[in-house]
């Protein structure tokens, strides 16, 4: 399926996702290792017993020393200790913590795409009907406003409202019960993060049905007698799926930084969460980690989108 | 030709799972042990780290009390009774010499790791000479034994740390050391006669030795050096595997089961325990919560999803509105356990360090003029009513010493708690008539909690009272605040102290002797030679010959007008009627193997 000028593209993409996130993360690590305070003075710790914490984490040494032993141990899959959980292996548990946010994250996806898909191509298939003006408002509204309203307005919702109703089907009363919680505590937090971007899916993917399905192809498919459904999904479906994915990489970006919010606002165990958590508590080694990570992500979800577009459209050629 | 209209069914999307709540199993009632003995409740912060050596918050010891025992231990009356020793040494029992400088301690012998392991008087040894070589911020407990300056001396400062693994290369040279008996890793004034006897020498004279040594989850716990020689940074975190080395292995009635960092932890009941009372719960499920969690926990609890919540050292996690919630439901009002915490909350003056500067520098009268001016223009009372609604704390009027504490002076006897807004206007008047010294004021503090309607009180006093108007000085990050405070930068700072183990010692050395001021902790920059040569007679004497002398030491604090007195701290925890002997004393929850879950 990759020729071999699409393969020397994966590799100097990979070169340029190196160097970004080699980029990022000493960004990173100068800033918040420049941030006064630091995760052991307390009352208790200070004076000598807080110099040799300093001394035993490597905290004490030049920041470019520290960085240098930082990456030593990050290309061999060691991002560290916790300052916070003194000693603590990182590794273990971002890895965790990037599992739960891959699952929201899923989950998100599977909202947006899902939702926004089905709603433009509703939208165009009724164009000028009263469901084409219904989804189309629904689509506005997704893209208007931000995750973290709608999460609110959610948690409002179900959380307050119909709470009594649903009893906390949709709104869990504690914060995520176990490592990756329930289908009914995943819903609202998915729905939360991914209707934003459905609204921008919708838009596109409403568009793009409209200029597919007055191409002569689709007028051909419906002289020949097949039935509408056949026509939209196998045959304009797929065309006009191609724009849409030209924007599945802002919108996966949107998903993986929106998720730092949701997982806030939903006491969500994952990375987005940690990330906050360990600025708060000067936790450097989880905060570079965890942002390295991220930049690895966003890096590596542009390139698997660019390679999505091989799939979907051929003539696409790197 | 005509293409007919697509027929495509517009499906919901969405499905809403309605759960209906099975009714509560019910269990008898007959006022039995519950079939299930699993304790529930929920924590607001992560462990630092549960290891002896290095530990330093209440959080932490409040779990490690369980799994570790000192040679003493705390009763929930705050008594000191014996624990791994046998007897709580005095000089009636011969456990003190009568210069009250050697101590020998008999150890019981049926002592058990719960590894399997016996626990020996060698133990004893690894584990106090371990932790004075880390050198945490409890070593100092242990700083009065013939040889504790040697060791801190030859453990010196970590090796160079060049590749982010200089935690192990410290700890683990400290391990290697101790493993091959290295004489200068070893305090010359702890020894082991036989398996079962220490004895431990001290280099002078000590008042308040026992009670810190006592102190649990810190330097006077004992820990495995198998186990410790696994892991010597990250043994603490490691749950036990019956039948494998390593992980929280101590000589408690509970043992670390599982522990899912920032999450859970799972602690399990030592079967066949040596010590007593033999555990009655089986297990002891935690979960890590937000702080933001409160109130959701709360309803949960109430629910029965937790027995209790407050344990772990967070009985000051409940809010006023949830306080009152709970206060106004009949099923659950009676659940609310309210008890008085070792906590002083206080004002310092920047007294001490002229960097910083401001009006209260020093002791000329007008420093002190101010300093009074400023104390009695606060309302105590008043503060104790508006801000913690006569919940949350109570008034700090017998000095800083909380009460129900050795060395509280008594209600009203603090001067400095009084309230005269006349007397602080003309004390204003008198020493800045122009208003040029207090024109820059700034009162700081660290964001949170009571902290924040505090300082607006204060705030509105001065202002009303002294029509002096204070500038917030608010910071969000807890570590700068303290450091800042530690350092004197600041005029006006939120202060406080909470009591390690119930000794006034530990109050006087940690906050204004020359242990503080040599360790950086004397926030004020109090230094004043006769306190300080008082507080050495006081720290060397009985507790009833040294109790007059640090009330002497509480009076020159007071005269020179060196704090404004705020409150005390009030712990408030919620729970189920059916659990049996929770609580909490003013220092800490109690012990796990006294509690159990009664039918309910």
């Amino acid at each position: 399926m990759f020729t071999r000028g699409t393969l020397l593209y994966i590799g100097q993409r990979l070169v340029l996702i190196a160097f970004t996130v080699l980029t990022v993360s000493f960004g990173v690590f100068a800033v918040v290792h420049s941030l006064p305070g630091n995760a052991f003075v307390s009352d208790r710790v200070h004076g000598r017993a807080l110099q040799i914490l300093l001394h035993e984490y490597g905290l004490d040494q030049p920041i470019p020393l520290q960085y240098w032993n930082f990456l030593k141990g990050a290309v061999h899959g060691d991002l560290g200790v916790s300052l916070y959980i003194r000693g603590l292996p990182i590794t273990p548990l971002v890895l965790r913590e990037l599992s739960v946010s891959a699952l929201l994250g899923g989950a998100a996806l599977i909202v947006t795409i899902g939702l926004g898909v089905t709603f433009g191509v509703l939208a165009a298939v009724r164009q000028n009907s009263w469901v084409d003006y219904l989804l189309t408002s629904i689509a506005v509204v997704g893209y208007s406003v931000p995750s973290f309203v709608i999460a609110s307005l959610g948690i409002l919702v179900f959380g307050q409202w119909l709470n009594n109703l649903t009893h906390g089907a949709l709104y869990y009363p504690e914060p995520w019960s176990g490592t990756y919680g329930t289908l009914a505590e995943l819903s609202l937090p998915a729905l939360a993060l991914g209707f934003y971007t459905s609204g921008q899916i919708t838009r596109i993917t409403r568009a793009a049905m409209l200029e597919v399905l007055k191409q002569d192809y689709i007028r051909t498919a419906r002289a020949k007698g097949l039935q509408s459904r056949v026509v939209v999904i196998r045959h304009a479906l797929r065309n006009a799926l191609v724009p849409v994915t030209s924007i599945l990489g802002p919108t996966v970006i949107g998903v993986i930084t929106g998720s730092v919010v949701i997982e806030n606002i939903f006491g969500i165990p994952g990375l987005g969460k940690e990330f906050v958590e360990s600025i708060f508590q000067h936790d450097y080694n989880v905060t570079v980690g965890v942002f390295t990570i991220y930049a690895a992500l966003i890096g590596v979800a542009n390139l698997a989108v660019d390679l999505v577009y091989v799939v979907v459209d051929p003539r696409i050629r790197y | 030709m005509t293409a007919r209209k697509p027929k495509l069914t517009l499906l919901s999307a969405c499905t809403i799972p309605l759960l209906l709540l099975a009714a509560c199993g019910g269990s008898s009632s007959t006022g039995g042990l519950a079939a299930s003995q699993v304790l529930k409740f929920p924590v607001y912060q992560s462990p630092g780290t549960w290891d002896p050596g290095t530990a330093d918050a209440e959080v932490d010891q409040e779990i490690q009390q369980n799994v570790f025992d000192n040679l003493w231990r705390f009763d929930d009356d705050l008594n000191i009774v014996p624990d791994i020793a046998s007897a709580v040494p005095t000089q009636a029992n011969n456990g003190i010499s009568s210069d009250g400088l050697t101590y020998t301690v008999h150890l019981k012998t049926d002592v058990k790791f719960n590894n399997g392991d016996a626990m020996t008087s060698k133990d004893v040894l690894y584990s106090w000479n371990r932790a004075v070589a880390l050198q945490g911020a409890y070593a100092s407990n242990l700083s009065a034994i013939a040889g504790y300056g040697d060791v801190q001396k030859a453990a010196g400062a970590p090796p160079s740390n060049s590749s982010g693994s200089g935690t192990v290369s410290f700890q683990q040279n400290i391990e290697n050391r101790l493993a091959a008996n290295d004489p200068k890793f070893m305090m010359s004034g702890v020894t082991a006669p036989d398996a079962n006897t220490v004895q431990i020498r001290l280099a002078h004279a000590c008042g308040w030795c026992l009670a810190a040594w006592t102190l649990e989850g810190t330097t006077g716990a004992i820990v495995n050096e198998k186990t410790v020689q696994t892991d010597p940074v990250n043994w603490w975190s490691k749950p036990v595997t019956p039948g494998q080395e390593g992980g929280m292995v101590g000589t408690g009635a509970f043992y670390l089961s599982a522990f899912t960092a920032k999450q859970s932890m799972v602690f399990k009941a030592v079967s066949n325990w040596w010590g007593s009372p033999k555990p009655t719960l089986s297990e002891i499920d935690i979960a890590i919560h937000d702080p933001s969690a409160v109130a959701a926990d709360v309803n949960a609890w109430e629910q029965g999803s937790f027995d209790l919540i407050g344990y772990g050292g967070d009985s000051g996690v409940l809010t006023y509105p949830l306080i009152q919630g709970i206060k106004g439901n009949s099923r659950f009002s009676s659940q609310l356990v309210t008890q008085p915490k070792g906590r002083t909350t206080w004002v310092s003056f920047n007294i001490g360090y002229p960097a910083t500067g401001g009006p209260f520098l020093g002791e000329s009268a007008t420093a002190k003029g101010l300093r009074m001016a400023f104390d009695l223009a606060v309302d105590k009372a008043g503060l104790v009513s508006t801000v913690c609604h006569n919940v949350m704390c109570s008034a700090a009027t017998g000095g800083l010493v909380t009460k129900g504490l050795v060395g509280y002076l008594g209600d009203g006897k603090d001067p400095l708690a009084k309230y005269d807004p006349a007397q602080a206007k003309a004390l204003l008047q008198q020493y800045d008539p122009t208003g040029k010294l207090t024109a820059k004021l700034k009162y700081s503090y660290n964001a949170g909690g009571l902290n924040d309607p505090v300082a607006a009180y204060l705030q509105n006093e001065w202002q009303v009272n002294l029509g002096v108007h204070v500038a917030l000085d608010s910071s969000s990050d807890a570590s700068q605040f303290i450091n800042n405070r530690l350092t004197g930068k600041y005029m006006m700072s939120r202060d406080g102290w909470q009591f390690d183990y119930n000794h006034p010692q530990d109050w006087f050395d940690n906050l204004w002797g020359y242990l503080a001021t040599a360790g950086g902790a004397n926030t004020s920059g109090f230094d004043d030679p006769t306190f300080d040569s008082v507080l050495k007679q006081a720290d060397a004497a009985p507790i009833d010959q040294a109790l007059p002398l640090y009330k002497q030491l509480a009076e020159i604090l007071q005269q020179d007008v060196v704090y404004i007195p705020l409150y005390y701290s009030v712990a408030n925890l919620v729970i189920h009627s059916y659990v049996k002997k929770a609580g909490s004393n003013a220092a800490f929850d109690h012990y796990w193997n006294e509690i159990s879950i009664q039918s309910h």
